[in-house]
């Protein structure tokens, strides 16, 4: 079966992360794609790499700080939590986010006129 | 969205290269290592979740690439990359590094000196304060004459304008170089030395913003009372010299004329000075001292002695126009006051430069025109780098399609190629500026030394030559663009989406890369064209300077004197002691004669000439002419003979009856095949439209009248107008230095009032030889441009036909084995080659002869210079010459490398190479 897969616009992937991460606390990158993938079952289907400017990006923003831990399984991994300014982002992007799928929504769900 | 930890965020990115790339290649080993662990806990094999680990990831160099992309300033990185790999690459050949960087220095080195030079005339600023807002003063004249005294006014005038000007914060006011003789310390043991000063107002130092360097200046009210202040500021090139920088020097005496000034300050060496002229003032007094400076003169009280050049500052917020239309009626309106004979129609205000008059159209033209052909020499330059890049590129082909087929986008690749091409001229502009500080040194002495030869051993050149941040930028924008314009076509044609054959063996243009050919042709043809240009303009412009070698004015000029004196203000009295001094000249058993009238090769008069003529549709002919005053002695003096007819009488020039004495090309243009004699024709003396009628009374001989560079298309003498004061001219009798000392000592005793302000110039060596100066300069010139394109042409055009061929080896191989005789295969090969030559050969020949017709459009003027010296523009030799030059070149270009070639074993030349 072919998978279609969505494409991701910049921001939005950013936005994922973050959530992802406030909800799931600290993750590392395997576990980010991993939850990305889980979640949209299997629609995203992330190239696992191109998470990777979304994390350098954010990182450098100050939204995520990463540091380097080990998982259960002992192996060693650079976690990356969110920080107060990246759960005051969150906020923003995602009123934003809301705001205007809710207008594209209305937009697009206007009866055609007969 | 960017914000400032970002930004820092990359900043260390860069910075922490190493570190860095070791943390991301961390991180991603560590994913990869997660994703196996959880492939293999699925139930995979070890070898399949590793397979299937590198799947999902997409690939660990491409993660790592989109990390690092991330991560850093992309641009940055990639451009730091470029130079890298631009400076490994061209370290790499380094014959082809020094080559190409010779020649570009050339090309900008070449341009950048005349910048150089222009800048120092006409760009930078004088030493002042806030330059910008400090403007210098010109009038326009009623005659339209136009030379430095359209920047004379008298001190009435500018006093005038110094109280009643608003829009100026200051007015000065300062003399030309007056020469004196001084004593320092009043030792009248030794000889008084020969020095320059300039009178200036009290107010010049501190309107203009200059303090001492040690000492003080003057104050606005040292210039009050006449001949109450005699202090004197000194410069700092004659302190040095005279004083051996001795700060002493302060308050000590020195003689200036005879009188005693006292020595209050010296000027910082930087400052040197605010003349029209180039020359550093050696002192500076108040011009209350002005009888001192220059006795017999009264210019205080005298509105019509325009003996002053006026500076002003303007007031903050004053634009320009608004102060010149102030300035222009407060001076008309004091014209008024005073008569005058020739009106003055407007005032002007200029900006300051070194050099007076870098706005006159003439000097922008010129100016305009030498930098268009130094910028063909830059071209020429930049056309012989193409080719060789172009060369090169053939070599690094594979390489750049490899790179592409790999997914780098062409605009990338370009980018690299271009960062080559721009670190090459870079380089070129870095030696093309060391060379350009060194000519300009060169030129600064050459310089100094004519100048010196002609106004003594005491003058200073005040140019600087050296270069400033407008000269840097200059450069360094010709560097960019011309890195650009030779890098770019190499560039697209090397990275044109022809890959596949590209990516095959193919390194020869045997079948393959036509349009690369067809380039190179383009190249080498228009290479030929510039070439031709130049070589042509050089070519013709030597050839004129051996023929100015002889140029001889046609009059006598070693032994006539131009002599200026003042016979007091009162215009009946003047003229009798005028006359009288007049009949004591020609008494004197060393003058052989005497005669007065217009000065000749100081400037023209060109006023238009109307002749009757039955022929012509309007029934007048119309045409311009230089006319000059000429007393009944005059023609004799200067020694120019009379051909036909009789010469003026001495109640004619004493009158100023209308006839006239024409020159043997005016009767020749204007009354072909006629006798002229007793014909009549009418002058616009005035260029104002009134005509003045003159009859011919004789034909004179053809003479350069107006500057050496070509005899006088067309001449009038006329007796002198009895209204306006004329230059004397004495013709000496023997030896004419002991002559001059003579009547020197006889005009000591002649009349001691106006002995103070007789001058005496000698023909040949004030006047005459600063025309010859000019012509060396040029010729100079022309031989280094000459030098310059050969050398040029010679390398472009056979180290392209060398490589060109070169790259047709195998084909030549080929056509041997298929059994061609080497005879035809290096003919064909050597006449295809010829073609892009002859082709552009003809395109230069046509541009040449559009040029030349544009240069002798100048020469509508009866007064312009010729640069050719009479050298017709088409002249044969030259043209023959260089053509046979560039077309040697070519053969040779073509038959040597196709010749080895032949040579070569089929087999050898047929193989994989």
């Amino acid at each position: 079966m072919k998978k279609t897969s969505i494409p991701i616009l910049q921001g939005t992937l950013d936005l994922m992360i973050l959530r992802t991460l406030a909800t799931m606390g600290p993750q590392h990158a395997y576990g980010i794609a991993a939850r990305l993938e889980q979640v949209s079952g299997d629609l995203l289907n992330l190239n696992q790499g191109t998470i990777y400017p979304a994390l350098v990006r954010l990182e450098q923003y100050g939204w995520t700080k990463g540091s380097w831990e080990r998982t259960e399984s002992n192996r060693e991994a650079k976690f990356y939590a969110i920080t107060r300014a990246g759960e005051k982002a969150l906020e923003d992007e995602t009123g934003r986010w809301r705001q205007m799928s809710a207008l594209v929504e209305k937009v697009l769900g206007e009866e055609p006129q007969s | 969205m960017t914000n400032w930890r970002s930004l820092l965020a990359k900043f260390r990115a860069s910075a922490n290269r190493r570190g860095a790339e070791e943390d991301a290649a961390r991180e991603i080993a560590s994913h990869l290592a997660l994703i196996e662990e959880e492939y293999e806990r699925r139930g995979l094999t070890r070898e399949q979740a590793r397979l299937a680990a590198r799947r999902t990831l997409g690939g660990a160099e491409q993660a790592h690439q989109l990390h690092r992309d991330a991560r850093v300033f992309l641009w940055l990185e990639q451009t730091l990359q470029d130079l890298r790999h631009a400076c490994r690459a061209l370290l790499r050949s380094p014959g082809f590094t020094l080559v190409a960087i010779a020649t570009l220095a050339l090309g900008v080195g070449v341009n950048t000196t005349l910048f150089t030079a222009y800048n120092a005339v006409a760009l930078k600023p004088l030493p002042v304060a806030d330059a910008g807002r400090v403007v210098r003063l010109e009038r326009l004249f009623e005659s339209r004459s136009s030379g430095d005294f359209q920047y004379a006014f008298s001190y009435p005038e500018y006093e005038n304008l110094r109280d009643h000007e608003s829009n100026f914060a200051s007015t000065v006011a300062t003399s030309w170089p007056i020469r004196l003789l001084v004593s320092p310390d009043g030792q009248r043991s030794s000889a008084p030395i020969s020095a320059q000063g300039q009178l200036v107002s009290g107010n010049y130092f501190g309107g203009l913003g200059i303090g001492a360097a040690i000492g003080r200046v003057f104050g606005p009210d040292e210039d009050r009372a006449p001949g109450a202040n005699p202090v004197a500021v000194l410069s700092h090139a004659f302190w040095q010299r005279q004083f051996h920088a001795d700060p002493q020097a302060i308050g000590r005496i020195l003689e200036i004329n005879g009188f005693a000034f006292t020595i209050i300050g010296v000027t910082p060496a930087s400052f040197t000075g605010t003349s029209l002229n180039p020359q550093v003032p050696d002192l500076w007094a108040p011009i209350a001292m002005q009888q001192q400076f220059v006795p017999g003169q009264y210019w205080l009280r005298t509105p019509t002695d325009f003996a002053f050049q006026v500076l002003a500052r303007l007031q903050p917020g004053v634009a320009m126009r608004q102060a010149e239309a102030e300035t222009d009626t407060l001076v008309r309106q004091f014209a008024t006051s005073y008569t005058t004979r020739d009106r003055t129609l407007a005032v002007k205000l200029q900006a300051t430069s070194f050099l007076g008059n870098t706005e006159d159209i003439n000097f922008r033209a010129g100016m305009a025109g030498m930098m268009a052909v130094f910028f063909l020499v830059l071209l020429v330059a930049c056309a012989n780098v193409t080719n060789m890049l172009l060369a090169r590129g053939a070599a690094r082909q594979r390489e750049i399609s490899v790179r592409m087929a790999l997914g780098a986008s062409r605009m990338r690749v370009i980018r690299h190629l271009l960062t080559e091409s721009v670190l090459l001229s870079l380089a070129g502009g870095a030696a093309g500026l060391g060379l350009a500080v060194a000519a300009g040194k060169l030129l600064w002495i050459a310089m100094n030394e004519i100048l010196i030869r002609q106004q003594g051993a005491d003058f200073v050149f005040s140019l600087n030559f050296s270069p400033d941040w407008r000269v840097l930028v200059y450069v360094f924008v010709l560097c960019l663009a011309t890195g650009i314009i030779f890098g770019l076509s190499p560039a697209l044609q090397i990275t044109r989406r022809d890959l596949s054959s590209s990516l095959k063996d193919d390194t020869t243009s045997f079948g393959h890369g036509v349009s690369r050919s067809r380039l190179r042709s383009l190249l080498i043809g228009g290479q030929v064209a510039v070439s031709m240009l130049l070589l042509t303009s050089a070519g013709l412009l030597v050839r004129g300077l051996a023929r100015s070698q002889h140029a001889d004015p046609g009059f006598a000029t070693r032994s006539v004197y131009l002599m200026r004196a003042d016979f007091g203000d009162d215009p009946a009295r003047a003229s009798v002691s005028f006359h009288r001094m007049l009949d004591w000249l020609g008494r004197q058993p060393e003058v052989r004669d005497v005669g007065y009238g217009t000065a000749p090769m100081l400037g023209t008069w060109t006023p238009r000439i109307v002749i009757r003529h039955s022929g012509s549709v309007a029934g007048e002919v119309e045409g311009r002419t230089l006319a000059s005053f000429a007393s009944d002695h005059y023609l004799d003096s200067l020694g120019i003979p009379l051909l036909r007819g009789r010469n003026f009488t001495p109640q004619e020039s004493a009158a100023g009856t209308p006839v006239a004495i024409i020159s043997a090309a005016t009767a020749r243009q204007f009354w072909p095949g006629e006798d002229p004699i007793g014909k009549r024709f009418r002058l616009d003396l005035k260029f104002d439209g009134k005509l003045t009628e003159y009859s011919v009374i004789g034909i004179a001989r053809d003479v350069r009248f107006a500057n050496l560079t070509r005899i006088d298309p067309a001449h009038v003498y006329f007796p002198p107008d009895p209204a306006v004061d004329h230059p004397v001219l004495i013709s000496l009798r023997g030896d004419p230095q002991s002559s001059l000392r003579t009547l020197w000592s006889g005009l000591r005793d002649y009349d001691p009032a106006v002995l103070p302000s007789i001058r005496l110039w000698n023909m040949e060596t004030m006047v005459v030889s600063m025309q010859r100066t000019l012509s060396r300069s040029l010729a100079a010139l022309a031989g280094i441009l000459a030098l310059l394109s050969l050398t040029l042409a010679g390398i472009g055009i056979y180290g392209v036909m060398a490589y060109v061929v070169s790259q047709r080896t195998r084909e030549i191989g080929l056509r041997i084995a298929l059994g061609a005789t080497p005879a035809r295969v290096v003919r064909s090969v050597a006449v295809e080659g010829l073609r892009p030559v002859l082709a552009g050969m003809a395109i230069g020949l046509a541009g040449g002869a559009a040029a030349s017709l544009l240069l002798h459009s100048t020469l509508a003027l009866p007064g312009s210079l010729d640069f050719l010296y009479g050298v017709r523009f088409y002249d044969p030799i030259t043209f023959l010459a260089i053509t046979s030059f560039l077309v040697l070149i070519s053969i040779v270009a073509s038959l040597v490398p196709s010749v080895r070639a032949v040579r070569v074993d089929p087999v050898q030349a047929l193989r994989y190479e």
